[in-house]
């Protein structure tokens, strides 16, 4: 059975391991270079960049360390029309475990905690092609602004804001 | 023309609120803007504010026909790669029509990306509409990549009635 809780200093170790086998399932896990030094600093903290809810797996009557086989980190940002917003950066659930509504219990425990602190709506990113998330979303009523409102993610990278940063020649 | 780019003060709030509609009229969305100025205010300017804001200013004799001289602004707030840590995410990029083509937008964004790279920041994300080909010009000109056509990235939300319906199944307390 699981159970979840807020994440605590000593859980980095699974916080790092987890954020790794999200990105392998994104195909893109050569791309993390955050520590557990990093993440140890970035939330926990004086002022955490982050906030962290994790899943825990126990055997029923085991006597084993329950074993951390899920995450969701989010964070507040701000939309200039409605205010405060729960941003959703990271969710996962390790594969054995899925299926058995956990992803679903996280889910539903974030928009409890976006209403309670005060958001009017919680947002993410999700890749196209990611058919089974996009479905599991859309089923619970998130709504595609890409597709229907037309908004396309931007970025620039770490060349290009220090470019932008350097005093103008003009 | 001469202009200024400073961080906004609690008392830009009211102008800053005029532009944010402005925006939101040119991106043909006004019926989406709920916020007061009231809120701003208290959003951008606590103890541990949920945005910051830079703001254009120009001089008396160049104010606008209706007499502004707050003339454009850009607000932002901090993300959190797990890839890559810190990341700034611009959110609202604005200057009103009458002062555009002057370096105005190009001068916040720069120091947007200053304010980023103070603080380490890999990253300055945005998004743009579709639609809006002069600003996916000007962003694609300066360096940015469109991470929805190279990568599919597409931006969802939880709200209203789906948000409740969510929250109302969380288990209690």
């Amino acid at each position: 059975m699981f159970k979840l809780r807020k994440a605590e200093p000593r859980d980095v170790p699974d916080i790092l391991r987890l954020i790794k086998e999200l990105a392998k399932y994104e195909e893109m896990e050569d791309r993390v270079m955050l520590t557990e030094k990093d993440l140890l600093e970035d939330g926990f903290g004086e002022h955490p960049f982050y906030q962290c809810i994790l899943a825990e797996w126990q055997e029923e009557q085991s006597n084993e360390e329950p074993k951390v086989i899920g995450f969701a980190m989010y964070y507040f940002t701000y939309d200039p029309w409605t205010g405060k917003l729960l941003y959703l950066e990271d969710f996962f659930v390790v594969e054995e475990f899925r299926g058995k509504g956990i992803g679903s219990e996280i889910l539903k425990l974030l928009s409890h905690l976006a209403m309670k602190t005060r958001c009017g709506s919680m947002h993410f990113i999700v890749a196209e092609d990611n058919r089974s998330s996009i479905e599991f979303y859309k089923r619970r009523g998130a709504e595609d602004l890409s597709k229907e409102e037309g908004w396309r993610l931007f970025r620039f990278d770490k060349d290009s804001i220090l470019k932008m940063a350097a005093p103008a020649e003009e | 023309m001469d202009f200024k780019i400073r961080a906004a003060k609690q008392e830009d709030c009211k102008e800053i609120s005029r532009m944010i509609i402005e925006l939101a009229v040119f991106e043909k969305m006004q019926d989406q803007v709920k916020i007061s100025t009231q809120e701003l205010e208290r959003d951008g300017f606590c103890s541990n504010p949920l945005f910051e804001c830079q703001v254009a200013e120009v001089s008396e004799e160049q104010k606008s026909s209706q007499g502004y001289t707050v003339v454009g602004y850009v607000l932002y707030y901090y993300t959190y790669s797990t890839w890559m840590g810190l990341t700034v995410f611009m959110e609202d990029l604005y200057v009103m029509p009458e002062y555009r083509g002057k370096g105005i937008g190009k001068g916040l964004m720069s120091k947007v990306a200053q304010v980023g790279k103070e603080k380490q920041c890999t990253r300055l994300q945005l998004a743009v509409l579709d639609w809006n080909t002069r600003s996916l010009d000007f962003y694609i000109m300066k360096g940015a990549r469109d991470m929805t056509a190279s990568e599919g990235w597409h931006a969802l939300r939880f709200d209203g009635e789906a948000l409740d319906k969510l929250a109302a199944e969380a288990p209690k307390d």
